[in-house]
C-alpha cells in the first residue's frame, strides 16, 4: 500500500501509510495544516494547493486544464503546482512527498 | 426566459453592457476574463461603497460593507479579523451537528405537513435559523429576521419602508452586547481590534451589514432551485439516495447551475481596456457575471445540464481570489445537510405551483430562484 508525506508551510512532516483516495481527502482526514478541501474535491475552491518536487513531477503528471485555468491567476502558483483533489493515490506514487502551499487566501 | 441570458454575449464579444440608475456597467461574461478581473484589484477595485452590486445601494444603507468594499492592504487585515467566525463549519463539530439537526428537523416537519410553499415557508426560515446559529444568537432573533423577507433590502412594500430595518437592528444589537456581553457575533465584534484600536461603530455596522445581506437571497434561491430541480427530475433524487457519495459534488453542481449571485461590481480607478476592445472610463464600473462564467463552454461540457458527479467542476459561484465568499463553508454545510435529509426522508417532490423570480435589467432578464414554489412531498414509505 502506498505511502505519502506532506510537508506543511511550518515545515512539519506528516507521513501517512496505506494512503487511499485523493491527496486532498488523505490530508483533510489526517488534519494536515493548510489543506482545506472546502468544495469537497471538484477542483473549484483551490484550498488543497500542493507543490510537487521535481523528482516526482513526471510520475504525478502536470496540472489539468481545469487546474491550470485557476493557477493562471494565482500569484502563489508555479509550474510545480497541483490541486490535491486531482491526484489519486496509487501504487506508482508510493513514497510521494508533496509540499503544502499554504496560500494566504 | 432563461437562467442564462448571457450565452450570445459570452460567445460573441464577451462583454454585455447594462445600465443601472443611469450609470453604465460593463459585465464580463467569460470564465478567464472574470477570474482575471477578480484577481486584479489594482485595475478593478472593490473600494466602491455602496455600489458593490450592480444597483447602487445608496438608498438602503449608509455604511461601507466590510470586508467586501475595500482593497488590500485594508482588506487583508479586515478579513483576517472575521475569518475565524466564518470558518466555524470547518473547525467546530458541535456547530456542524447543530446545523444538521436544524435542517433535518425542518425537512421532517415539511414531510409531515406534506404541502408547503418553499421560498417563504421553508428556505427563508431555514436561512435565518442557520444564521442565528452561525452568529450564536437565540432563535428568537431569527424570528425577527424572517419578518424582513427574502431580500433584506428590497423585499418590502413601498408603503411600509420608512427606513430599512437592518442598520437600526444591528446598531441596537451592538449596543445591547456592549451592556451585556456574551459569546455572540455582536459581542465578539465589540472586542475586535483593527491595527491596535477597537473597531469603530461604522466598521462593525459594515461587517454586520454584509453578513445579513450577502448570504440571504443567495442561500434561499439555491434551496428553492434545488427543490424545483429535484421535482422536475425525480430520477435525480433516486440517484442521490442510492449513492450518497454524490452529495458533495451534487451540491457544487447545484451551486454552479443556480449561480444565485448574478453579478458583483468593481470600479476602474483608471481608464481600462476590456476584452472586447472597448474602454471603461476612469471611475466607471465593470461587473463579474458569475452565472455566465459558470456556463462557459470552454470550461464546462454540457454547461446547461446538471451533472451530479461533475468533476472537475471549477465553478466560481462563490467568487474567486481574495474576496471569495466568507460564507461559503456555512452555505455548503446547509446545502449538504439539506440533500442528506431529503435523501433520508423524501421519496418524491411534486410541484403544485411555481412562479420564477425574474431579474429585469436594461439589457437582459434572468430567472433566478422563485417568488413562489408550492410543493407536495411524498415521504419515505
Ligand atoms: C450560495 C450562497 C452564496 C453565494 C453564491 C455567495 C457568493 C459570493 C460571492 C460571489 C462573493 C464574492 C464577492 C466579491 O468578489 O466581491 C461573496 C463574498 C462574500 N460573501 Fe457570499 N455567497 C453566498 C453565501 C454567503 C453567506 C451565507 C454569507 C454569510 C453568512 C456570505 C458572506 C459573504 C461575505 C462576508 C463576503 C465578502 C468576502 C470578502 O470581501 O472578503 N455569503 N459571496
Amino acid at each position: 500500500m502506498p505511502k505519502v508525506t506532506f510537508i506543511t508551510p511550518e515545515n512539519e512532516t506528516i507521513t501517512i501509510e496505506n494512503a487511499e483516495g485523493t491527496l486532498m481527502e488523505i490530508a483533510t482526514f489526517n488534519d494536515v495544516d493548510g489543506i482545506e478541501g472546502a468544495c469537497g474535491g471538484v477542483c473549484s475552491c483551490a484550498t488543497c494547493h500542493v507543490r510537487i518536487p521535481a523528482e516526482w513531477q513526471a510520475k504525478v503528471g502536470p496540472a489539468s486544464e481545469a487546474e491550470q485555468g485557476i493557477f493562471d491567476f494565482m500569484e502563489e502558483a508555479g509550474p510545480d503546482s497541483r490541486l490535491g483533489c486531482q491526484i489519486e493515490m496509487r501504487e506508482e506514487l508510493d513514497g510521494l512527498v508533496v509540499h503544502v502551499a499554504g496560500d494566504e487566501e | 426566459m432563461s437562467m442564462d441570458p448571457f450565452a450570445e454575449g459570452r460567445e460573441g464579444s464577451g462583454v454585455l453592457r447594462v445600465e443601472t440608475e443611469g450609470a453604465p456597467v460593463a459585465m464580463l461574461l467569460r470564465m478567464q476574463d472574470v477570474r482575471k478581473a477578480a484577481k486584479d484589484w489594482k485595475t478593478y477595485s472593490s473600494d466602491l461603497a455602496p455600489d458593490i452590486v450592480i444597483h447602487s445601494e445608496a438608498d438602503v444603507r449608509s455604511v461601507r460593507q466590510l470586508p467586501i468594499e475595500c482593497d488590500p492592504p485594508d482588506h487583508t487585515d479586515y478579513r483576517a479579523l472575521v475569518q475565524p467566525l466564518f470558518d466555524r463549519p470547518n473547525k467546530d463539530p458541535e456547530y456542524k451537528a447543530e446545523i444538521e439537526t436544524l435542517v433535518d428537523q425542518m425537512v421532517a416537519d415539511l414531510v409531515h405537513e406534506s404541502e408547503c410553499e418553499i421560498v417563504r415557508g421553508f428556505a427563508l426560515p431555514l436561512q435565518s435559523k442557520a444564521l442565528a446559529r452561525l452568529l450564536s444568537v437565540p432563535d428568537s432573533e431569527a424570528d425577527v429576521w424572517i419578518q424582513w423577507g427574502v431580500h433584506v433590502f428590497y423585499d418590502r412594500d413601498e408603503a411600509e419602508t420608512e427606513k430599512n430595518p437592518l442598520e437600526a437592528y444591528t446598531g441596537e444589537m451592538f449596543r445591547k452586547a456592549e451592556e451585556n456581553p456574551g459569546e455572540d457575533f455582536f459581542s465578539h465584534l465589540n472586542q475586535l481590534h483593527f491595527r491596535g484600536r477597537p473597531l469603530t461603530f461604522e466598521e462593525k455596522q459594515g461587517f454586520a451589514n454584509v453578513t445579513f445581506a450577502g448570504g440571504r437571497d443567495t442561500v434561499i434561491n439555491t434551496i428553492s432551485g434545488i427543490f424545483a430541480y429535484l421535482a422536475e427530475h425525480p430520477e435525480t433524487l433516486q440517484q442521490l439516495k442510492q449513492d450518497r457519495s454524490l452529495i458533495l459534488p451534487a451540491v457544487e453542481e447545484f451551486v454552479r447551475y443556480v449561480s444565485p449571485l448574478t453579478a458583483i461590481a468593481r470600479k476602474c480607478p483608471h481608464a481600462t481596456a476590456l476584452p472586447d476592445g472597448s474602454e471603461v472610463s476612469e471611475g466607471n464600473r465593470i461587473a463579474m457575471c458569475w452565472p455566465s462564467a459558470n456556463r462557459d463552454a470552454s470550461v464546462f461540457s454540457n454547461p446547461d445540464e446538471v451533472v451530479l458527479d461533475r468533476k472537475p467542476n471549477p465553478h466560481i459561484s462563490f467568487g474567486f481570489g481574495k474576496h471569495n465568499c466568507l460564507g461559503a463553508p456555512h452555505a455548503r454545510l446547509i446545502l449538504r445537510s439539506l440533500l442528506t435529509s431529503l435523501c433520508d426522508r423524501v421519496d418524491e417532490i411534486q410541484v403544485l405551483k411555481k412562479v420564477a423570480k425574474l431579474e429585469e435589467e436594461s439589457s437582459f432578464t434572468r430567472e433566478n430562484g422563485y417568488e413562489q414554489l408550492n410543493v407536495k412531498l411524498l415521504g419515505n414509505s
